[in-house]
Order: structure tokens, then sequence, then C-alpha cells
């Protein structure tokens, strides 16, 4: 929905939402009577109503049903309720109140509210309200927070070979967690704020305070702040609200489900962004380069760390231009091809009813169809499809004529290469991309190819992320920095952390780290003097 | 407003994508690829072009050349026109595709046209036209008409033009009685005051209208056979004379084009007694004025192997292995001078002497210029100087020969 024309303007105004007694009263029967009525009378909204102490004073335990742990619940809370005897009879409500609160309720995270918001805000998220008759006060008891939740589990759009196996859950506070007993310092900051007219999730911030650049937080809690929507659902809806350039096919925000990479980003100067309700966090600023990193990529040794690394940018090239390329060279650019290369492919095209370019426009297609099906089906399903679409694609449409085979090897190819890109992000908008390249191959041949690369390398070295040049560090070219970029360079050599993200703790390493054999090369030589020489 | 400009862009830049309408597109099934250009000369003094067009389907084979093996992989149409151009354009008329020329490695020229016609104007077309690669080899077809040479079929090769090309790519590394010459090397040659080109004949052994003919394939021992025949020396851009063989492999070694081949010698009376295997040779011209006169000095220094004996030799003596390397090394003077001898009387400087004259000594040159090739070249002063060295004897000293004579 472009308001590219004018005039139209969407009338987006918030509307109030109808009126509430701002406060807690002091009669029981009213606020259950207006707790009920705001609920609707939901089922799940449990008010369990019960006195308390000799005086039987009238009092109600109010939770939602499945966002709190019933455990807890019933052994501490409301059992702790119901054993209370005040020591002096003439106690005031107040006190009682103040009573519980401080010496009854063996939890944490009690606290007095007056306002109806908060006490709602607050029961929403699993805590219990405890609302005793003839005080215009009551208590919230955040701690009873539970219920059913995923646990946590192995990832699975990030699998590494080497490296740690949890992922991220659904539960803002569990993934907190798991960041935390990974870097274990004070530093590592938390802010949180909700974000949602109707959805109220938490979204929580994260950093390093002693690495970040703090311009960046600011900016990305400006970002945070000006969200004015009613859900946030994933973090996606966050990640579309706050990038710099939405017009770009290019993700600017990474997104991860792995603990291990966002520390490793935290430590880089990043900031993390954690939304409730999903695994997936996301990581800003960005640059290009990042999207073809793995955790592997830290862990092996650093040589063929360097060389999978070139590869991917190989491939991330094969999944842009390769039928682009096949495209251009059998339609413009005969001369390139070898001889008997271009004999052989001339020779399966003989038969072929349609232009290069429309072949493989029904391969590509084809072979999308085949995965977003591939991708919706149960997995029981799912091989079938894999064996029709291998059946149609690969053999039926070569034996029918349809397709020739050098164009079947093309797209299967590029569809591997594509699927080999470890960023999805990045290989969805290849993948869209490579669409608009065969297009221009068909039009223009390789001098078209070219003209699209020429604009996609300025569009690239164009954007930003959170003030970050895209291409950084090779688009502004920083030479301290370029050792994670098309190579890694091996850790004892990483002395700095990049500028970019942490202009004011840059060090990230003592003096000379390189490892070395002992200098007298002797323990190797003394063991074996002093082994057995009886082997022969 | 910024908005729409931008909108107006895109719509714009998307525009010259769809209308500018592909228009130099060519679908591969839409191109007859010319393998090999033979052309001939009529009576009347036209061209005759003989085009020899790949057969993709009949070559690759694969899913859809089922029928492969009986078809040619090859076809050959032929037109006629007062230039090459013409010929193109009359082409049309006979085939249904566009002919790519991008692909075609082989161009045969026939003794006739070169005689008569010359052949500097048959490749200039070549020269000018984007699609002909500069690389594509020249041949002459010698005793036979060139179109008989596009239209042979061959076996191992499944193409006849690629066939002749690698045929003439090996000997001339082989042997190096053949040149292996690109359509720009001879241009250059053309132009060249102090060079004229040297072009490898080609000839058809057998009856080529039998060797047409797909059956002819059938049979092990082929009824016609292409080979290289020599090489056509030219004068003024004409064939002036062939030269074969020694003679033709010591302009080789004076253009240091030679990378082995096999030098053979008498030894104690018996004629190519023993074989020497050249591992690697290095060949210098220089020129200098020597006494008012231009004088051309020729320095080989080559090393080899002993290939073969085929009398008693005592090659464990280091005295035999000198006599044999001066032997040698006379042996490929006297190929030199004869071949220079040779060359004097018809007057073509092949050697490219002159452009080594001009190198050495351009104020000098640009006197005898005008006079090199009729006055100069013919009587020029050659020092031949050989230098050989044998560096192994292969895998034996003394051959079993010499004690089969003992016993």
């Amino acid at each position: 929905m472009s308001p590219f024309f004018k005039g139209k303007k969407n009338a987006d105004q918030n509307k109030p939402v109808d009126p509430m007694p701002g406060a807690i009263t002091s009669s029981l029967q009213d606020n259950l009577a207006w707790v009920k009525q705001k609920f609707g009378n939901s089922p799940d909204i449990i008010i369990r109503e019960l006195k308390i102490g000799s005086s039987k004073v009238k009092a109600a335990v109010i939770y939602v049903q499945g966002l709190v742990d019933n455990q807890l619940l019933n052994d501490f809370l409301i059992e702790s309720l119901m054993q209370y005897d005040s020591s002096s009879q003439d106690e005031t409500r107040t006190q009682m109140l103040d009573n519980l609160s401080d010496l009854v309720i063996p939890m944490g995270g009690v606290k007095e509210e007056t306002e109806w918001s908060k006490l709602f805000e607050s029961l929403l998220v699993g805590a219990t309200l405890i609302i005793i008759d003839g005080t215009d006060k009551a208590l919230t008891v955040a701690s009873t927070q539970g219920g059913e939740s995923r646990s946590i589990s192995e990832p699975t759009t990030q699998n590494v070979i080497r490296g740690s196996r949890e992922s991220f859950t659904e539960n803002l506070s569990t993934n907190i967690s798991m960041v935390r007993r990974i870097i274990r310092t004070p530093d590592l900051w938390v802010e949180s704020m909700k974000i949602g007219t109707q959805t109220n999730t938490n979204v929580s911030i994260m950093y390093l305070n002693n690495v970040v650049d703090h311009d960046v937080v600011k900016e990305v809690k400006k970002r945070l702040k000006r969200i004015k929507i009613d859900s946030i659902l994933e973090s996606g809806y966050i990640e579309q609200l706050i990038e710099d350039q939405p017009a770009s096919p290019f993700p600017q925000i990474y997104h991860t489900e792995r603990p291990d990479v966002i520390a490793g980003n935290l430590l880089e100067g990043r900031v993390a962004i954690f939304v409730n309700g999903t695994p997936f966090v996301l990581l800003v600023p960005v640059v290009f380069i990042q999207f073809f990193q793995t955790p592997d990529d830290y862990y092996f040794r650093f040589d063929i760390a360097s060389a999978t690394r070139l590869l991917r940018i190989f491939i991330f090239f094969i999944s842009l231009i390769g039928p682009a390329a096949y495209i251009a060279a059998t339609t413009y650019h005969q001369e390139m091809i070898p001889t008997h290369l271009l004999l052989i492919i001339a020779a399966q095209r003989e038969s072929v009813p349609f232009p290069a370019v429309i072949e493989a426009l029904i391969m590509e297609l084809a072979f999308e169809v085949l995965r977003e099906a591939g991708l919706r089906l149960p997995k029981a399903i799912g091989s079938t499809v894999s064996i029709v679409g291998g059946l149609v694609i690969g053999q039926a449409a070569v034996q029918a004529g349809i397709v020739s085979p050098p164009m079947v090897i093309v797209v299967a190819i590029t569809a591997i290469a594509s699927f080999a890109t470890p960023s999805f992000a990045v290989a969805i908008s290849v993948r869209l991309l490579r669409f608009a390249f065969m297009g221009l191959a068909a039009a223009f041949g390789f001098f078209g190819i070219i003209v699209g690369l020429i604009m996609l390398t300025v569009h690239l070295c164009g954007l930003r992320s959170f003030g970050v040049p895209y291409m950084a560090p090779l688009g502004p070219y920083r030479p301290v920095e370029s050792g994670d970029t098309v190579i890694r360079a091996p850790w004892w050599a990483a002395k700095k952390r990049p500028g970019l993200f942490s202009p004011n703790n840059v060090k990230r390493e003592a003096g000379s780290q390189m490892p070395a054999p002992p200098q007298p090369r002797t323990i190797k030589s003394e063991s074996t003097e002093k082994g057995n020489q009886n082997e022969s | 407003m910024n908005r729409k400009r931008t909108f107006l862009f895109g719509l714009l830049a998307s525009l010259s994508v769809f209308t500018s309408g592909c228009w130099s597109e060519r679908q591969l099934n839409e191109i007859a690829m010319v393998a090999a250009i033979g052309i001939d000369r009529t009576e009347a003094g036209q061209y005759e072009a003989s085009y020899q067009f790949f057969n993709p389907a009949n070559i690759a084979g694969g899913l859809q050349g089922g029928g492969g093996g009986q078809s040619p992989p090859v076809s050959v149409y032929t037109a006629t026109g007062d230039t090459i151009m013409e010929v193109h354009g009359n082409m049309s008329r006979k085939i249904s595709r566009e002919p790519y020329y991008s692909h075609t490695n082989l161009v045969v020229v026939s003794e006739e046209l070169a005689q008569k016609d010359g052949i500097g104007p048959v490749l200039e077309a070549f020269d000018r036209g984007s699609q002909f690669r500069v690389t594509t080899a020249v041949v002459i077809a010698r005793e036979v008409k060139a179109k008989d040479l596009i239209t042979t079929l061959t076996a191992l090769d499944k193409v006849p033009s690629q066939k002749i090309m690698q045929t003439l790519e090996s000997t001339e590394k082989a042997m190096g009685e053949n040149i292996n010459i690109d359509l720009e090397e001879i241009i250059t040659a053309l132009v060249s005051p102090g060079r004229e080109p040297m072009i490898s004949g080609f000839t058809v052994k057998g009856d080529p209208k039998e060797g047409a003919k797909q059956e002819s394939l059938q049979a092990t021992d082929l009824p016609m056979t292409v080979e290289a025949n020599g090489n056509a020396i030219f004068k003024n851009g004409k064939l002036a004379g062939w030269i074969d063989g020694a003679d033709a492999r010591a302009v080789l070694w004076i253009l240091d084009r030679i990378q082995s081949t096999t030098v053979t010698t008498e030894w104690e009376g018996r004629k190519d007694g023993i074989s020497y295997r050249l591992a690697r040779q290095k060949t210098n011209v220089s020129a200098e004025m020597k006494n008012g006169k231009p004088h051309i000095s020729v320095h080989v220094h080559m090393e080899g192997d002993i290939g073969e004996v085929i009398v008693p030799v005592n090659l464990k003596d280091p005295k035999t292995l000198e006599k044999i390397e001066r032997d040698v090394g006379e042996e490929v003077k006297r190929n030199i001078e004869s071949s220079l001898h040779y060359t004097q009387k018809i007057k073509a400087d092949i050697f490219g002497f002159g452009e080594v004259f001009h190198r050495d000594e351009p104020a000098e040159w640009k006197k005898i210029e005008k006079k090199w090739e009729d006055e100069i070249f013919p009587n020029l002063d050659v020092d031949v100087t050989v230098e050989s060295y044998i560096r192994r004897t292969g895998l034996r000293n003394n051959s079993y020969l010499s004690e089969m004579k003992n016993k």
C-alpha cells in the first residue's frame, strides 16, 4: 500500500478505549464486578474468593488460567493466605494488606497497585491480583508467572557442526537469561518496553554498556518508541517498522535464534532486540557481509573458515546470476562458449520450442512452486512432492523436449546454491533479484547483467543500517576491520573489535596471542629418550 | 514529488527493457554455426565458397541425437559471388538459418586462387567482420579444390575442420615441418615489407567424392585421408612455390617455432644411422651491416636425446657423443642453408630477415627497404652457427645391437 497518490492520507487515529474507573475502589463486590465486565466474563479469568484471618475478611485472588504456575499459586500463595491469622484483632484493612505483602506471601515481586490499567497489565502477563474488601489498594504478585511454554531445543534455521546446540524459545525472560549465561558481566544491560496497543508485547533491548555505541542505543530506542501499532506478533513486525530503507530488497536487520550468535555480536558492540513470543532475536546494526557468516566460522580454524566464506560469496553470485548468465551466453554471446560445449547445448536446444529466457522462467517458476509446496506440506507428504517434482522437472520435461538438459543443470545448481546461502533473509532477496537479472539478460545480454550488477552495487553501497554503511568494512574500506569479511582472520590476529560498532572500546585481546611451540624444542625428545628402547 | 519522479524513472527504465525487443538476440536454434570455409576460384574468376556447417545433434549425441551415427556431423553448402559478402548474401538463399562465424576455426584457400588472385583480397572480409576470429587457422588446398578438404569426412575427430586444425597443431609440435599460422599472423606478414607469409598446405589422398559420404567412415582404413602436405610460400601476396620436408622444418627453425623434432644423421656410412630427438631449442637471428652489406647471423642452440640408433655405436664414449653432437649440428646447418638457397631463388623472405634487420639497424633499413625483397634478400650473406648438445641417451647406453654384433 504505497501512498503514492496524494490526498488519500489515512485517518489513523487511535480510538480512545472505553472509559475505565481509574482506580480500584474499596468495595470488593464492585471491583470484582468491574473485572468481570471488563473481561466479558471470560472463563479463563479465575476469581477465587476467600476469607482471610480470624476476622474473616473477604478477599479475592484473581489470575488468568494458563498464564500462572498453578502449583506455585496453590502451594504458596493461596495456602499462605488461608493460614494467615492476624495477631492483632484491630488491624485495619490497609495494615492487613501491608502485612500480607511483608509477612505472609513467601514470593518475590509483590507490589501494591491502585490503578486498574496497571493491574490489568500485570494480570495479563501472569501476575496474580489480591484484592481485599475495604481497601482501595490491591497486591500484584508477579512471580506467579508460569504456565506452559516450549522448552529450549536445537535451532532449526542455523544448524552448526560445532558449537552450542541451544536456541531461543518464545519466552522473553528465558531468552534473556540464555544470553546472561554466556556473557557474565554487569555491563550487560537490558531495557524493556511494551509495544502494541492490543498485544502489549514485551520488547527488550540488550547491549554491552562498555562496548556499545551509545548513539546506536539511543537511535534504537527512538525508533522503537516511534512504533504505534495494535500488535507485534513476531520480531518481523519490529524489523519492518524500524529498518532504514524499506524499499530495498536486502535485509538491514539480522535475526537469529542462536544465543551464541547474539553474544558474539553483543561483544562486537551491536544491540539485540528481544521480542516476546518469538525465538528470533533481532540484531542492529548489520553489514552485508554478516549475512555470509555462520557461527561455525568462528569455531573452526581460520583457514577452513576463510575457504568456506569465499565459497559462500561465490555461491551468492551463482544464485544471483546463474540462469541470467546462461541466458545471456546462449542468446547473445555464443562466441564465449567453447565450440564443443556450444554444440552440445545447441544439440539439446534443437527441439526446444521456447527461447532460452522462457525456458529458464518455466524451470525457475516450477522450482519455486515446488519449493513453496515443500515448505507448507507436512513432512510425511513432503517427500512425495520432491519425488513428483524431481520427475517433472528433471525427467519428463526434458524427455518431452520442453526444456533442455543444460537448463535443468543450471536451474538445479542455482537452486542448490540458494539453499547454501547461510542467511535465509538474503537468500530470498536474491531469489527475487534473480528474476530481474534474467529479464535484463534476456533483453540486453551480459551488458544488462553488468548494468544490473552496477546498480546493485550502488544500491548496496548507499544503504545504511543504523548509521553504519551496509557494505562496510568493504564499502568504505576499513583495513583493520576487514579481517572478518571475505576471509576470517585467525583469532590471535583479531586484536580489535570493529570500530564501526564500538568506537569507544576497540581492544579485544592482549598483545601477542599467536601460539608457538616452546622455544627449546625438547619436550618431545626427552620423553622419547626415557621411553621404552627395547622396541626393536 | 520526489516519489513521483522515482516512479517515472523506474517506469522509463523498465520500458527500455521491454521495448528494446531483444534486437541482437540469436537463439541457438536460429543460427547455423560455420565450422570452416573453403574458397575456390570459378572459371569466371568468381569466388566459390563452401561453408561447412555443424550439425550439432550429430556431433553431441545425447538424448535428442538418437540417429547421430547415421547422418553426417557437418553439412556443406556452396555459393558463389564476386566478394565474400556477396557469397554470404547468396548463402542465405540456400540455408534456412543465419550463418554464424564465431566458431569458425579454419579457412581453406585453394592453390589456384592463391596463385592467380593472391590471398590478400580473400581475407579482408574475415579480418573486418566482428564475428570472425583472427585466430582462425588458414591452410592452402594443395593439388585439390578447397571444397574437397571441406567435404571430406574424417574419423576420430567427427568435425573435419577440427581434424585439420588439430593435425596442424600436432604436426607442428611433433615434426615442425608444417606451420600453424592464423589469420592475424598472415595479415601481419602480408603488410610487413620485411617478411612474407608461409602457409601450410593440405591435401586429400584418395577420392574426394567417396570421402564426402558417411559410408566411407565405415571402413577402418579410410578410402581417403586429409593430410598436411608442405607449405606454400608467398610473394607479394601470391603463391610462389612450395617448400617441403626438412627444408620446411629449417624455415620453422629460423622462425624459432620448432618445439620438438627428430634429426637423423649418417653414422659409419649408414644413412640415418642415428636419430636425435630434440628436447628444446632456441634460435636467435640478428642483423648487422658488414662491409657496407647487410649481414644476418642465425644461431641455433639445441638440446636433445638419442632417440634411436640402428647401427652399433659406443655411446659410453664421450668422444663419440661429441661427434654425434657435431654431426647433428651440421645436419641442421645443411638443412637451413638448403632452404635459404631455395627461398632466395624465389625471392620470398619468409624468414622475416627484413624485420630483424629493421629492428637491429633501423637507420640502414630505411635506405634499403624498397629493394630488400628483390635485390638484397636473394644475395644475402647468412651466417649459420649451430650448437647442439646430447643430454641423455634414453633408457640405454649402448644398444643391444652392439652385443648382437659381438656374438
